[in-house]
């Protein structure tokens, strides 16, 4: 009795291992997948916002139509039609489709998180600008962006995590991720139960140090 | 120095400044005094261009003030603000130093030396690595004073610089502005400091409903008052 419980521990633990060392290569993918989406979001985001702000009227019909559209249809769909769609005459990779697709979405969301920030600076800051002869590009970098990134940091980590999780969506299209890997483990030896579990530690621990991290960050900038 | 003539600022269908005309001279104090809503926030934000009045023409230094001129004749404007409005991400030394460095393009050693300079004169030499909200009320004035002195600007516009202050650091503020005036700097002042404005006005205007009700010197304003309201809104500080 007792040696069969061991048996099966030591079984268990052999195929923790294998699971873990096929999984491995694919976490770099998942990790590229989120920084470089990540990182384009935050660009795209950031000029979506400063266009909504903006005096143009142009300028922000564009910008107000662009975050509708994007947030308004799953980003599912929205990687088939810019894979599938765009993808076939613009002859997109898997990895550019998806970026192009989580970084498009997630701009959408970053805008306005951008925007509440911006405006959630007071009016006397601009005035205070203003009368020191800044002009309105050194306002918003010297001034005020600088205070609108304290306030949005919490949001913005809430939509990196997100970020994170939402990139198993490209392993849909052939993006051999760490969702991509477990399904592949999954239909090689079909064992369901560890594979999920450790794909979704995986994830867990990817978000848990990204988490750390922004609160490492908040702390540091903290105004005293 | 300044001359203001004929401004009319509506907002929506509201006059807030109704044909206001007068002139500041070199090295003249002239203070705005009214009730709240007279107008003289409005009128000192159109002297520094961030307001801009519908009718009339401010001329400064000989240029007319125009959203193509306001950038470069701010540089001669320093403006102080009821709420402070200091950097609250900057320290004391880098609030002053910002604008000299990103506006005036000053190097960034002697924009350092500036500060400190600055900062000696309104007496706050040993804050110059505090944050703003570390600061008292006063003390966060003074900065406000400092960083507006540190681009040298040749006019200095004050918007009820105290009124935000308890009675202690009202002192401490108001010290600060005597010894620009004794220095020679030509100010617009709005406050309801009654003894600070009789003593250092060259010039007092009694606005209300935005409109200038009155205006002279210190003694004829104080003492042989014309206007029936100018002297119900003196009686109403002289009791206090």
């Amino acid at each position: 009795m007792e040696n069969r419980i061991i048996d099966i521990i030591i079984k268990e633990i052999l195929l923790f291992y294998k699971i873990i060392k096929f999984l491995i290569p694919s976490i770099p993918i998942t990790i590229q997948i989120t920084l470089y989406s990540f990182l384009l979001a935050v660009i795209l985001g950031l000029i979506i916002a400063l266009f909504r702000i903006s005096y143009v009227k142009i300028f922000q019909i564009i910008s107000k139509i662009y975050v509708d559209v994007l947030r308004g249809i799953p980003l599912l769909v929205q990687i088939f039609f810019i894979y599938f769609g765009l993808g076939k005459i613009l002859k997109l990779e898997q990895f550019t489709a998806g970026v192009i697709a989580i970084s498009i979405c997630y701009s959408a969301y970053i805008s306005e998180i951008f925007r509440a920030g911006i405006l959630a600076i007071p009016k006397g800051q601009y005035d205070a600008s203003k009368s020191l002869g800044m002009n309105k590009y050194q306002t918003m970098r010297y001034v005020i962006l600088p205070q609108a990134i304290r306030i949005i940091i919490p949001p913005i980590s809430n939509e990196f995590i997100a970020c994170l999780k939402d990139s198993s969506l490209v392993s849909i299209i052939g993006m051999r991720e760490l969702t991509r890997a477990g399904r592949e483990f999954y239909s090689q030896y079909f064992v369901d139960f560890e594979i999920w579990f450790i794909v979704g530690m995986f994830y867990l621990i990817m978000t848990a140090i990204a988490a750390k991290f922004a609160r490492y960050i908040e702390k540091k900038l903290e105004i005293p | 120095m300044i001359s203001i003539e004929h401004i009319y600022k509506y907002y929506n269908n509201l006059c807030v400044l109704k044909d206001i005309t007068f002139t500041v001279n070199k090295a003249e104090v002239v203070v705005l005094i009214g009730p709240s809503g007279s107008g003289k926030t409005t009128l000192l934000r159109c002297i520094n261009g961030l307001v801009i009045p519908q009718k009339g023409n401010i001329i400064i230094d000989g240029n007319l003030l125009t959203k193509k001129t306001v950038n470069n004749l701010r540089k001669k404007i320093g403006m102080v603000f009821q709420e402070f409005n200091l950097f609250p991400h900057l320290t004391v030394l880098e609030n002053i130093i910002l604008a000299q460095v990103v506006v005036k393009k000053v190097n960034k050693k002697i924009a350092k030396q500036i500060s400190i300079d600055m900062l000696t004169k309104v007496g706050l030499k040993e804050k110059l690595d505090s944050y703003p909200n570390q600061l008292s009320g006063g003390q966060k004035q003074r900065v406000a004073i400092a960083r507006a002195l540190a681009l040298a600007p040749e006019v200095m516009l004050f918007d009820e610089p105290t009124s935000a202050l308890d009675p202690e650091m009202t002192n401490e503020v108001l010290g600060v502005m005597k010894t620009l005036v004794k220095e020679g700097m030509t100010m617009v002042v709005a406050s309801h400091e009654m003894d600070f404005v009789r003593e250092v006005s060259s010039k007092i205007i009694f606005l209300e409903n935005g409109e200038i009700i009155e205006e002279g010197s210190p003694k004829e304003i104080f003492s042989f008052p014309v206007h029936r309201r100018t002297k119900e809104f003196l009686c109403n500080y002289i009791k206090k």
